[in-house]
């Protein structure tokens, strides 16, 4: 049977921003649409219409020629549209089996045969009686899926599903889709990830600032044309010049340990390395075998041992991350929202709290606000923050121009050395190219990095030494010359 | 010395009396909390419902009036403190507290009337069986219907969480409103109801202590069980079968450390008084230290106020 789903004339403006600008389309199954388009383009905006979470103001939705009304999250679902959302909408605390079953109104017994069934069809295999928070991204996933499946969906709607998967989950990813589609299910994929849709979908459809900017076949497009469409403007292909760095030695990890008493974290085993004046450390690793502990401890937010750490010629293990920053140590952890920002203070609230002491910030114990307010505008016109206004929440900025205002935060006080981790992460195309510059700028200046990462790719592209970080161990450290993205994947699971 | 097995199941009869007011308004609290509103009015609401049900029996003479007015005085009370916080999005702990005050402060009023009043005889079941086994029947025959209540209460509870569709949407409420939003559930009913349901039982916690326990009316008389209450659903990690031992061992200790003040043990009577709550929140941090099944029992929005956004 065919499914045919058609959005007419569908306008929906925010306060202060047109979210999608009367937008058409129109898709049958069969095939795969991709829906690509940079973060804030409007894609997000617009499945949450056809998933019912938000109403349109204006234009309406067609399923098979009859027109729908989606007030709620249920309409869609009585409708057979099944959504997979990019922040995974699951109960942590409840089984695999509880998740799946919330809102359905069938026996338990059936819908664990039921759910047995679907399991086997698409060689699924999870654990059905273990609380959701002990499953890996990817199974997380694959419960929301099975939870589409119950329904037996017309339309299936992933959201950016490969923001949080590993490589070879996206690959099973990608399977179990062409899978549906060839069943039958109409398959909307929301992304801003280029390769995936040169590799996944049939039909591509580019949002720009809201408005529908072009529908083609992916065979008459490739990465650069559809980059260019997403951006709206040719992008510069930036590469690092390797040049020989200076042999002088910036900092110095010496036997670094750290035991964790929570189960849940990595330990970290006898960390020994060194990083020169102007160079990029990239420290590659799947996520969880130890990132975000080491990072921890090179920030301070972990306090070691007074030796471990030798910060151009000073012992610095165990100074908290307001000390370690009067040595000229800057850091831009993981998750921009919870460690880096205070997501309900405003932008230049934010920019004063990395600066304590060593800035005219504050008289006396006073807020010295103009000062500050000048200082952010500053990094906001230095760092190409898309936004004019410094009393914004930063939780309203989108997540490129959050990162280029934590960066920017973090460079102008001139650190001799930055230490990053995933600073890309979830960014679009645009935004992570800045980023890039902007770090490739910083070892020219004959500035450091360290640059972990969980992105082979953005490392190969930014680093002058790589290593490994596997069950928090440190492979020997490679030239990143030598280095393919092969051999760092086999690294990576703990390979030789 | 010899002592009667009869006597000593006396005192556990009189154990577990004092516990049910603590049961009835944990368990209620719990299926509050469960799905992720913390509402720190328990005293408040059982301090209505002590009153309602003393002044309801006294101008009636109905005792189902005054048991089933003192619960709906709970309702009512926390409907205030779910319109606050559920519709207009207040914090929870400050209207909670708030709840506390203003029911210490209207039950104090309303009680001016009824100081020194004598209540009545509150019917108990199964009196003739008093005699029949030793040690067991003082403490299985002869208590009234609220005390049975109580004591299958958490065991109910404990089904509905785990094993009804309602209990898992409780739950689910709780752990995440955003997903259970998305996945079609309101919310907001689901949390109205838990609240007024949490009240319901402080009602009856109240009024069983005006109506039964002692039944007189005393200004303050809850004496502070509402925190001890929140405190036992909290130290139970939310679990209801903890709440009941928790409960048992705080009503224990309250009693034998009366029966050791009357012989003359010499502790300091301070220390005494102390005791039960001591001791209740070490045992319950012992037994529930698994740090996994707290992470796994602990509603993840306790306390949090949650709009839908559109």
């Amino acid at each position: 049977m065919n499914t045919n789903l058609k959005i007419s004339n569908v306008t929906k403006i925010y306060p202060g921003c047109v979210a999608n600008d009367n937008v058409s389309l129109e898709f049958n199954s069969g095939k795969i649409y991709a829906l690509l388009g940079e973060n804030g383009a409007g894609k997000s905006t617009l499945v949450k219409i056809l998933s019912g979470v938000v109403i349109p103001d204006e234009g309406k939705i067609y399923l098979n020629e009859n027109i729908l009304k989606l007030n709620s999250p249920s309409d869609a679902k009585k409708n057979d549209i099944g959504m997979v959302f990019q922040h995974f909408n699951l109960f942590e605390t409840l089984s695999v089996f509880e998740n799946l079953i919330i809102d359905s109104d069938e026996k338990r017994e059936s819908l664990r045969e039921k759910i047995d069934t679907i399991m086997k069809k698409y060689n699924f295999s999870i654990d059905l009686d273990i609380p959701v928070l002990n499953l890996s991204a990817g199974q997380k996933q694959k419960v929301e899926i099975i939870r589409c499946l119950i329904r037996s969906p017309k339309v299936l709607i992933m959201d950016e599903p490969t923001s949080v998967l590993t490589e070879q989950e996206t690959s099973e990813l990608f399977l179990s889709l062409k899978k549906f589609s060839e069943e039958g299910i109409l398959i909307i994929y929301i992304t801003h990830k280029l390769k995936e849709v040169m590799q996944l979908c049939d039909e591509v459809a580019v949002m720009r600032r809201g408005k529908l900017v072009s529908v083609s076949q992916i065979k008459n497009e490739n990465l650069e044309s559809l980059a260019n469409k997403m951006v709206g403007q040719d992008l510069k292909i930036i590469k690092k010049k390797k040049e020989n760095n200076s042999s002088e030695q910036l900092i110095n990890i010496n036997n670094l340990n750290f035991t964790s008493e929570d189960p849940f974290e990595t330990n970290l085993v006898d960390i020994n390395f060194s990083v020169n004046r102007g160079e990029c450390l990239g420290i590659a690793g799947i996520s969880g075998n130890g990132q975000s502990e080491l990072f921890q401890v090179l920030s301070g937010e972990i306090i070691s041992n007074k030796n471990s750490i030798e910060f151009n010629k000073n012992y610095i293990g165990d100074l908290n991350p307001q000390e370690r920053r009067e040595y000229l140590m800057a850091f831009s952890p993981e998750d921009r929202l919870e460690q880096a920002a205070i997501p309900q203070m405003a932008i230049f609230e934010n920019v004063a709290l990395n600066n304590f002491k060593s800035s005219n910030f504050f008289n006396n114990g006073l807020i010295n606000e103009s000062k500050i307010k000048e200082h952010s505008k500053k990094i906001i016109s230095d760092f190409n923050v898309n936004t004019d206004n410094i009393d914004l929440k930063s939780q309203f900025l989108s997540g490129g121009n959050l990162q280029k205002l934590i960066i920017g935060r973090e460079l102008i006080t001139s650190p001799d050395l930055l230490i990053c981790f995933n600073p890309t992460w979830g960014l679009d195309v645009g935004a992570i190219n800045y980023i890039h510059e902007t770090l490739i700028k910083i070892n020219e200046q004959n500035k450091s990095i360290i640059l972990i990462s969980t992105d082979t790719d953005e490392l190969l592209k930014l680093s002058d030494k790589i290593s490994v970080i596997h069950k928090g161990k440190l492979s020997k450290i490679m030239n990143a010359e030598e280095v393919t993205s092969e051999k760092l994947g086999i690294l990576m699971g703990g390979g030789n | 010395m010899i002592i009667d097995v009869n006597f000593v199941g006396l005192i556990i009869a009189s154990i577990m009396a004092s516990a049910v007011p603590l049961i009835l308004a944990s368990c209620g609290e719990l299926i509050t909390e469960r799905s992720g509103v913390l509402n720190l009015g328990v005293e408040g609401m059982m301090i209505i419902g002590a009153i309602s049900g003393f002044a309801l029996m006294t101008v009636t003479g109905s005792l189902i009036i005054a048991v089933f007015g003192a619960m709906l005085a709970g309702v009512l009370i926390s409907t205030i403190f779910a319109f606050l916080t559920q519709t207009l999005i207040t914090n929870h702990v400050a209207t909670g507290l708030a709840l506390t005050i203003f029911g210490i402060g209207i039950s104090a009023m309303i009680g001016k009337n009824f100081v020194g009043i004598p209540g009545k005889e509150f019917p108990v079941l199964f009196e003739g069986l008093k005699d029949t086994i030793p040690l067991l029947s003082p403490i299985l025959f002869g208590h009234s219907i609220v005390f049975y209540f109580a004591f299958a209460l958490p065991f109910i509870t404990s089904y509905f969480l785990k094993k009804t569709k309602i209990g898992l949407i409780v739950r689910a409420v709780g752990d995440s409103p955003e997903s259970a939003s998305n996945q079609g559930i309101n919310v907001r009913f689901v949390r109205y109801a838990c609240i007024l349901y949490g009240g319901a039982m402080c009602g009856l916690a109240g009024a069983y202590l005006s109506m039964i326990y002692t039944p007189q009316w005393i200004e303050n008389m809850t004496g502070g069980r509402g925190w001890i209450a929140l405190a036992l659903v909290v130290f139970s990690t939310w679990n209801p079968i903890k709440i009941l031992i928790g409960a048992m061992i705080f009503g224990g200790l309250t009693i034998i450390q009366f029966h050791m003040q009357a012989i003359g043990v010499r502790i300091p009577v301070q220390f005494l008084t102390a005791l039960p709550y001591i001791v209740t929140i070490i045992v319950l941090v012992v037994i529930s230290r698994d740090s996994r099944k707290i992470r796994l029992s602990t509603p993840s929005s306790l306390g949090k106020s949650f709009h839908k956004d559109n």
